[in-house]
């Protein structure tokens, strides 16, 4: 296999990934950090506190969910490698023929979508990103936006390849058009695959998050619905898998909360559930004091956002399916073979990873110790090297030599600034510092004029501390539609909510009302809610959650999975009004 | 009076010799009395590049010439990063708690001076303008930005200018600079774009590693660029 420093240059010569990958992270970075800001001062806490709950009882948790699957009638699977996830997935599938796909970090993990098909099943990667990957052939460059390292006209490009005719590469129009492929294979298709984010010990409910409304098509399918997802990813209970929720899609995506958050429970009449947990290192990772909290992790993807490294080589120069400076954490430690050893190596430790990982994982640190053990297992560091450092260690661990060596390399480099590079291409910009005192011109001091610079232009925050104007406000820049009454029309899925959620524009739905296929297919979708059952943060509707099927919606299904441009309406409705009634004191007829 | 001792770390040494002058000439002002200590490593490079044995081996003789010291300023915030947080942990049990209490008096220069009792009684005066680069591991290992830039701004004269793009590291890294250069010279080309745009062509950091790197790329590329640590800035505020 290849190096990434050799996957890394080819890939920076022939895509330069940062002409489109950098603009988009700078702004979604402080983008996030707005959307954080609106969280409640303790979401990280609570968020990471969840999480390695989840870490350090990770057999009690699985043996209690065990018994709430069984209660629900969900099955439980466990994959102790990744042949063995594909071999349970394939037996769960039976006969099906055409299985439609959303999108799993963990099935591309296994090498799922690539072994179902080997058996000859259609798979369809049903989520927008992801089908334009899957065409390209070289697999998702990002773990929540995977088709980021290609722009619009590239993306076109492949449509074209399945014989699209599109006549322009408007992101409007590319979306629309995978969604109605996507649509037209929902019709007929055999079976749903998704993932999990989080599944509830306690109640044993699957928390998954979604834009698009593929989710809700594959988690609904009249007959089978199987999730894959990681050992690690249960929690304790619904307030472990709401405060993962504060802090998920705002620093994912910088949104409050994704279109879709479904809680699934017991499958609908005629249906089977099944979730496969893979272990796939996991265990071991967990077992292991100095990486277990890396286990912590929600897949976010915040850290190769802010990541310095993977914005000039992009995620596919990482040759894993887990990219970034999580990828170059968690690949070595899954694939205990050595192929991705040379990862840890892959950051300039600046430790951004760190500062913006909102679990808390000490990210850079893990680097550090990766890259300790690569060399103690003689999977990094050629001969070369060792010996150089060796030599390094001896004329620095005495002051004389050291200091006769810090002379010595003054006295070699005197002059070099002028003619060597230091990697001695030609095509490397730098030259060799200069030592000595430097030429000092007291006319450096006064500036030149500054040129235009880059704005960044944040997303406008609104606040309010009464509930109702703060939900009229966030749930109008999702674009929902916020009245006191309203004429129903033709065509429109008339909806009670049991609760609201102000700071996010959300509505939450349960039992009947959240049945997803009837929403998907409704022309408009008219939530009713009174407004004494808005509550300001996500952490707070737990008791509104009940124990069965729950879905809260976050503004209408949309998409920003070409040039993280925003498109309203995949699968579903553009249209989602929200009629404010009064409190039921004020309403006792209804 | 504090009797401080001053690490002038390896690369400072071989590359800017007199900047161990300027920071002892500051730590003067402000009425210290300084004992320099030199032809010391903290053992970094090896350590970021994963060969522990031989930081350690490294570190070990920085940390004994430490141990006469109540105070030791260290004229970069990376390696006091190194010292403060992952040296210690390469020593065993007791040795490892013993390193860290020797760790535990390194004091970066910059952060030292912002903190330093007599700091009101000096003047310094500068006339000019110059963009303030925040070294990674001033920022996020030491939490020191926002203090060094309040020590920069009590320079008289002087326009302390930010960049847009302000917390975006410079490429340097150590050994990534040379492991993988391509992307090294990418994120550094992106910092030099960014200090163009500020109009200012002297920069000041904490930290001579990144300003090294930027003169790098400076050099190579043919952008008028001076590169000042904090040291060399306050001494020459001086007057």
């Amino acid at each position: 296999m290849s190096t990434y420093h050799e996957r890394a240059a080819k890939e920076m010569r022939e895509e330069r990934p940062s002409a489109t990958v950098t603009p988009i992270m700078r702004k979604l970075i402080e983008d996030s950090a707005t959307m954080l800001r609106r969280s409640p001062e303790d979401a990280k806490a609570r968020a990471a506190a969840a999480r390695m709950y989840a870490v350090d009882h990770l057999d009690g948790l699985h043996a209690q969910l065990r018994v709430q699957f069984q209660k629900r009638g969900i099955g439980y699977h466990r994959a102790a490698e990744p042949a063995d996830a594909v071999r349970i997935v394939r037996e769960l599938l039976g006969d099906a023929k055409r299985v439609a796909k959303s999108k799993t970090m963990v099935g591309e993990e296994v090498g799922l979508t690539h072994a179902l098909r080997a058996a000859g099943i259609d798979v369809l990667e049903t989520d927008i990103g992801e089908y334009i990957v899957d065409i390209e052939g070289r697999g998702p460059s990002h773990i929540t936006a995977p088709a980021l390292h290609l722009n619009r006209a590239r993306i076109r490009e492949m449509l074209a390849r399945t014989g699209a005719e599109l006549p322009d590469d408007d992101p409007v129009r590319l979306s629309r058009y995978v969604r109605d492929v996507v649509g037209e294979f929902f019709r007929d298709c055999d079976a749903g695959i998704t993932g999990a984010n989080a599944v509830v010990a306690s109640s044993g409910r699957i928390m998954v998050v979604e834009n698009e409304g593929n989710v809700s098509l594959g988690a609904s399918h009249p007959k089978l619905h199987v999730a894959i997802t990681g050992l690690e990813k249960v929690v304790a209970d619904e307030d472990g898998a709401l405060a993962i929720l504060e802090v998920l899609a705002p620093s994912a995506t910088a949104q409050p909360l994704t279109s879709f958050t479904h809680f699934l429970a017991e499958p609908d009449p005629g249906q089977q559930r099944h979730v496969v947990f893979v272990d796939h290192g996991r265990s071991a990772i967990a077992a292991d004091e100095r990486y277990r909290e890396v286990l912590k992790c929600i897949r976010c993807g915040a850290c190769m956002n802010g990541c310095p490294v993977y914005r000039a080589a992009g995620g596919l120069s990482y040759g894993s399916p887990y990219m970034g400076p999580i990828g170059a954490v968690v690949s070595p430690l899954l694939w205990r073979d050595g192929r991705y050893a040379d990862l840890p190596y892959a950051s300039s430790l600046c430790g951004r990873c760190t500062e913006v990982c909102p679990v808390g994982i000490p990210l850079h640190r893990m680097l550090l110790e990766l890259r300790g053990d690569a060399v103690a297992s003689h999977r990094a560091g050629s001969r070369k090297e060792r010996v150089g450092w060796q030599a390094w260690a001896f004329a620095f661990s005495g002051a004389t030599r050291a200091r006769a060596a810090t002379a010595f390399a003054r006295i070699s480099l005197r002059g070099a600034g002028r003619v060597l590079r230091p990697t001695g291409e030609r095509d490397d910009p730098r030259l060799l510092p200069e030592p000595g005192p430097p030429a000092r011109d007291p006319e450096m001091l006064r500036p030149r004029e500054s040129q235009p610079r880059p704005v960044v232009v944040p997303v406008a925050d609104i606040e309010s501390e009464d509930p109702v104007e703060l939900f009229k406000a966030r749930a109008g820049a999702l674009g929902v539609v916020v009245v006191e009454a309203l004429e129903p029309a033709e065509g429109d899925r008339v909806l009670d909510a049991v609760a609201a959620i102000a700071a996010t524009g959300s509505v939450l739905l349960t039992g009947e009302a959240a049945a997803r296929r009837p929403i998907l297919a409704a022309r408009r979708v008219v939530v009713r809610v009174r407004v004494d059952t808005i509550v300001r943060y996500p952490s707070q509707v737990g008791a509104y959650l009940g124990t069965g099927d729950a879905l809260i919606l976050t503004g209408a299904s949309r998409t920003a999975d070409i040039e993280k441009q925003i498109v309203r309406g995949i699968h579903g409705s553009e249209e989602l009004v929200v009629v404010l009634e009064p409190p039921a004191s004020a309403n006792p007829g209804r | 009076m504090a009797r401080v001792a001053l690490f002038d770390p390896c690369y400072l040494g071989a590359l800017r010799p007199a900047d161990a002058a300027h920071a002892r000439r500051v730590l003067e002002a402000l009425g210290d009395e300084v004992t320099l200590l030199d032809g010391r490593c903290c053992g970094q490079p090896a350590f970021n590049s994963g060969f522990r044995g031989e930081a350690k081996r490294v570190g070990r003789g920085l940390l004994k010439d430490a141990r006469r010291h109540d105070v030791v300023v260290t004229a970069s915030g990376s390696c006091t990063s190194m010292v403060t947080h992952y040296l210690p942990g390469l020593f065993d049990g007791s040795r490892g708690a013993a390193a860290g209490r020797i760790a535990g008096r390194f004091r970066e220069f910059a952060s030292y001076v912002a903190g330093h009792p007599n700091l009101e009684r000096v003047a310094l005066v500068l006339e000019g303008t110059v963009v303030y680069h925040d070294a990674c591991h001033a920022r996020r290992e030491l939490g020191i930005s926002a203090a060094v830039r309040g020590l920069l701004e009590r320079v008289q004269g002087l326009e302390v200018r930010r960049l847009t793009f302000e917390d975006e590291c410079c490429g340097f890294g150590g050994s990534f600079s040379v492991k993988l250069p391509e992307i090294s010279a990418a994120m550094l080309t992106g910092k030099l774009d960014d200090v163009r745009q500020t109009g200012a062509r002297v920069i000041v950091s904490t930290d001579f590693s990144c300003l090294a790197h930027l003169e790098a790329g400076a050099r190579g590329l043919g952008v008028p660029l001076e590169t000042w640590t904090v040291a060399e800035l306050l001494s020459r505020a001086l007057g």
